[in-house]
């Protein structure tokens, strides 16, 4: 690979951050302000694939901006991982633009301008930790990402939702102290931190017991963002912001960002074969398989969606920790890939949480019974992102899946295989009811929600507003039920004075919408469906789609071996 | 030339403290416009001087020509050339504020320039009676600053800081005398030379080496010799205590520096390693109870008091151990948390005057109605929990380094885990200001009905804006300017670790 300096990567992390100011500036303006979010998301992806070409052919664009402490250069490098990362966010925070103008239009809420300037910033520095070149770069723009997403944890400003972020500050704050302790271990065995395709040549002559320190401590520090077990409780905490925040980044980049550490840490810090050597390929992949299986088995217990959509993330982060653990060139492809799979289909489930949250004020899986009829698009995003989830061919997450499973069989660990296909199978177990439900199922004979809670056979029951107090169903957390407390936090501040804070349907049951997407404003619909588009492009042609040959080039540098 | 321009820089605030007093008779608004002018001119002098010595090597004088050891001398190298132009500098940035918060009377400022001049004096002296006298004149000034509030709280505050100071000082000249009957010698160089020919474990040089540190370890304010510390951060006026809290406890531990490298030399640690790890040991105490005590405030001025508990220990850690990264990351610590904290002790007194706010959750909902300095507040206090790429974490990642280095790893847990317990306190403040609904004080503000408690400006004035912002800027500045500051000092810390 050929370094060249440009402005480019520099540029692309500089005009999201710097997009923040007129932000601010045209508070009174909301259009001119969300254009401002629009012109610099499509700034930044327009940058960023402008230097996909080239990472491809082995050119890659470094931007140095000078030394930050000694003997560390703050510099951002678009090398392929990083563009895999970078493109992500850069191309789903165009489409996030989009859903969260319908999304807080839509709900009349408050500080609509700091939540576009914080979410700028948040952009800005997942860009910087995507295309940093070395440890301590990676570490600023780390810490950076877990301030300016603070603003949009805490963002209803309610007790919970200060809860939540006094929680977020103290786990990712945790996890940024064990990322620098890990670096300066780096930095004191080898004298450098910058990133090597195959691993940073002197830590393979250190001292075994130090390199494992610092490789325990990198993986902690940035497990935390990436929701590892058990350092995860965070995320679901977490739900209780905006929904675009919940999917662009507690989805897609802040979490994305811990598993893109991880990537780092065993792919250009360490290097594969001396991960292996030291004996912490297994551990790892043990912690995720045990994340993988152990979150899917409480997102079943979820009655909130987008609770039981965070233990789903926290699950499917691990395939990407997993995939990489295994050690094994086509798992690690499987891994990798699953970063924009996971991310574009996850994306589409969060976006219909949100839609369903904004039209009809239903959180609860229990009120979405016949819910279909009411949002028939959203519903059918919500089914093809979920199959894919579950590893259903035609949808993204299978192909990473396959990767995975042939990676992990390859390497003589076909343990993890039989654990991939039951976490599929666990999928299915709580994503089906939910789109069954939707279509198949109606207001007044519902099979009542979560699976788990009640008798094996179901119970049938009428989820409609007059039909009395039905006993509540055992949440495990997330918003307290609609229907028995009024006093809901999420809508404490929103001006509805004449509407009914309830969830679930009204009392005559859900209006027929049609599907020509009247159910809701095109502003969060068309991202919906771009975003299930997406998903559905990389599992019909993923040779096509840039993401897999952009994985299999970082393979290739980083194993030696072409899969 | 430069040589002589050396004393003046002692010389020149105690001649504008005169001044001070001779314009205090002929006219009311005298005072604050000449210490105006005396400091703006101390500031360019340390700035040439300091320049001066940092590009040519250090310069010294003898004053009066007596040679030493003998006579006084006055050396200005890198560090001191840092030092004292932040001393002249924060000066001039504060009084701004003195003038604007608390217009005392010709007696103010005379005292505010008597303490740069010990501070100064302080920052060049290399003659360790010399600057006992600078360490007491500062300190008389500093006792009569915080009683300036003319409350009985205040009052109450200095006398307490009177005579731990007192102690504090009597107990650095007993050293100073046990280093004297040693050797005979009182000049800093010849002391080093003269130090190691009597043999670093004789009982004289131990207690001198002891009695020295804890003295200056009081004026640091380390636990457990900082009760002094929060009431008189909390009772004294709120531009003094922006004041002392940037200078004071920064120049006494600089002295602690000069005198750990210049006089007893790394050799001596060498020696007697029970004295590096017995220091090493009382600053990590320091560190973790510092910030344990800081979380439990209520008052924010008193929590800053705590905090500054906390960060002096770090700076002490990196001073004992002693290996270069450390070294250099406690000064960068030092001068960036004078300016930190400087900045946010004039945001708290600018708060206290817009809303009466001085508690933490009187805090809460500011940063709607205050936007800027909430934001600039915000930018310092993450400053000072180690996000990068402000000073905090530069100052940080040197003695992390520098610990990791030496091998010593409980002290590097606890740098690390320094980060977390800063961010303790300083998250509950940036939560307050930031997402709690706007507490009864700065819900006043809003209503802009008549304050029972009189006028409150209902915006802040625009030159106490642009000092907060200022400071955030020069925190965020100095964090990636930190490379070409260990350039700069690369001789003197080639000298100093020698």
């Amino acid at each position: 690979m050929t370094d060249i300096a440009s402005l480019r990567p520099a540029l692309a992390v500089a005009v999201a951050a710097v997009a923040v100011v007129p932000i601010l500036a045209s508070g009174r303006r909301p259009n001119v302000r969300e254009g401002w979010t629009v012109i610099a998301a499509a700034s930044a992806f327009a940058l960023v694939a402008s230097m996909l070409p080239g990472a491809l052919d082995g050119t890659v664009l470094v931007s140095s901006l000078g030394t930050l402490v000694d003997g560390v250069e703050l510099t951002l490098r678009a090398d392929p991982l990083g563009l895999l990362f970078g493109t992500v966010a850069s191309l789903l925070w165009l489409v996030t633009s989009f859903y969260s103008i319908g999304y807080m239009r839509g709900l009349d809420e408050h500080a609509q301008t700091r939540y576009f300037a914080a979410f700028a910033a948040s952009v800005a520095a997942a860009l910087g930790v995507a295309f940093a070149a070395n440890l301590v770069t990676l570490f600023v723009f780390y810490e950076l990402l877990t301030v300016a997403t603070y603003p949009l944890v805490t963002h209803d400003e309610t007790a919970e939702a200060r809860a939540a972020g006094r929680k977020y500050l103290a786990y990712t704050f945790g996890g940024g102290v064990a990322v620098l302790a890990g670096t300066v271990l780096v930095a004191t065995m080898t004298g450098t931190t910058a990133f090597t395709a195959g691993g940073i040549a002197g830590l393979a002559g250190a001292d075994p017991v130090l390199a494992r320190a610092a490789f325990v401590l990198l993986i902690g520090g940035f497990g935390v963002k990436a929701a590892l077990m058990p350092l995860h409780s965070w995320l679901p905490d977490a739900m209780v912001a905006p929904t675009p925040v919940s999917g662009l980044l507690h989805a897609v980049a802040v979490v994305k960002s811990g598993v893109f550490g991880i990537a780092r840490v065993v792919l250009d810090v360490f290097g594969v074969d001396l991960t292996g050597s030291l004996g912490l390929g297994l551990p790892l992949a043990v912690v995720a398989a045990a994340t993988l299986l152990l979150a899917s088995v409480i997102a079943l217990r979820q009655d909130n969606l987008k609770r039981r959509l965070a233990f789903s993330t926290v699950s499917q982060l691990s395939y990407i920790v997993l995939g990489i653990a295994i050690l094994d060139p086509t798992s690690i492809v499987g891994g990798l890939l699953h970063i924009p799979a996971h991310a574009f289909m996850k994306l589409t489930l969060f976006f219909t949480a949100g839609a369903i949250h904004v039209e009809t004020h239903t959180d609860d899986i229990s009120d979405m019974a016949g819910i279909g009829k009411r949002m028939p698009l959203t519903m059918l995003a919500f089914g093809v992102a979920a199959a894919g989830m579950a590893g259903i061919p035609l949808v993204a997450g299978f192909v990473s899946k396959w990767y995975l499973l042939l990676g992990s069989v390859s390497a003589e660990q076909s343990i993890f295989a039989v654990v991939l296909l039951l976490s599929g199978v666990l999928n299915i177990a709580y994503f089906w009811p939910v789109f069954y439900q939707a279509f198949f199922e109606s207001e007044d004979a519902a099979d009542a929600k979560p699976l788990v809670e009640f008798p094996l056979g179901g119970e049938e029951r009428s989820i409609r507003s007059d039909s009395g107090p039905d006993p509540d169903p055992v949440t495990d957390g997330g918003h307290a039920d609609e229907r028995n407390e009024h006093a809901d936090d999420d809508h404490a501040t929103h001006d509805h004075a004449t509407h009914d804070h309830h969830g679930g349907p009204p009392a005559d049951g859900w209006e027929r919408r049609g599907w020509r997407g009247r159910e809701s404003t095109w502003f969060m619909l068309g991202p919906i469906l771009a975003a299930m588009t997406g998903a559905v492009v990389l599992g019909v042609v993923p040779g096509t789609a840039v993401f897999l040959r952009l994985v299999k080039v970082i393979v290739a540098a980083a194993t030696g071996v072409s899969v | 030339m430069t040589e002589t321009l050396v004393a003046s820089l002692v010389a020149i605030p105690l001649l504008g403290a005169l001044l001070v007093v001779a314009s205090g008779l002929v006219s009311e608004r005298g005072p604050p416009v000449v210490a105006a002018a005396v400091l703006a001119v101390q500031t360019a002098l340390a700035g040439w001087v300091g320049s001066r010595a940092i590009v040519d090597g250090s310069l010294s004088n003898e004053v009066g020509g007596f040679v030493a050891p003998y006579g006084i001398e006055l050396v200005v190298d890198g560090l001191s050339a840092v030092v004292v132009a932040l001393v002249a500098a924060v000066s001039l940035a504060v009084l701004a504020y003195a003038v604007r918060d608390d217009p005392g009377g010709t007696a103010f400022y005379t005292e505010y320039l008597l303490l740069v001049t010990g501070l100064s004096g302080m920052c060049v002296t290399a003659d360790v009676f010399n600057l006992y006298v600078f360490l007491e004149i500062s300190g008389l000034a500093t006792y009569a600053l915080v009683a300036s509030a003319g409350t009985g709280r205040s009052a109450v505050a200095a006398l307490k800081y009177l005579l731990f100071g007192t102690v504090a000082a009597s107990l650095y000249l007993l050293g100073v005398g046990y280093a004297l009957v040693a050797t005979g010698t009182l000049n800093m160089a010849h002391l080093a030379v003269e130090l190691a020919r009597v043999g670093y474990d004789s009982p004289l040089v131990l207690a001198s080496f002891g009695f020295i540190v804890v003295g200056l370890a009081t004026k640091t304010a380390l636990f457990p010799l900082h009760t002094w510390q929060p009431d008189a951060y909390d009772d004294s006026p709120d531009s003094v205590s922006a004041l002392i809290a940037a200078l004071v406890s920064t120049v006494a531990a600089y002295a602690l520096l000069r005198i750990l490298y210049t006089v007893y030399t790394p050799a001596f640690f060498e020696a007697v390693p029970v004295a590096r790890d017995a220091l090493v040991a009382f600053a990590c105490v320091s560190i973790v109870v510092g910030s344990v005590l800081a979380v439990a405030q209520s008052e924010v001025k008193r929590m800053l008091a705590y905090s500054s508990v906390s960060q002096y220990g770090l700076v002490v850690v990196g001073l004992a151990i002693g290996t270069r990264a450390a070294v250099f990351g406690a000064i960068v610590h030092l001068v960036g948390h004078a300016i930190m904290k400087g900045g946010l002790f004039v945001a708290a007194g600018t708060i206290d005057d817009l809303t009466g706010a001085t508690t933490v959750d009187e805090y809460a909902g500011l940063a709607d109605r205050f936007p800027v300095v909430g934001g600039a507040s915000a930018v310092l206090m993450l400053a000072m929990v180690g996000v990068p790429p402000a000073v905090g974490f530069a100052g940080k990642w040197y003695i992390a380094l520098g610990a990791v280095r030496a091998g010593t790893w409980p002290v590097a847990v606890v740098v690390f885990a320094s980060t977390l317990l800063t961010l303790a306190y300083f998250a509950i403040l940036v939560e307050r200001m930031f997402v709690a609904p706007a507490s009864a004080s700065v819900q006043a503000t809003t209503d802009g009905g008549t304050d029972a408690e009189g006028d409150r400006p209902s915006r802040p004035a625009p030159a106490l804006v642009a000092l907060i912002v200022g400071a955030a800027v020069v925190a965020l500045v100095l964090g990636v300017a930190v490379t070409d500051l260990q350039t700069a000092l690369e001789p003197t810390l080639d000298t100093l670790l020698s």
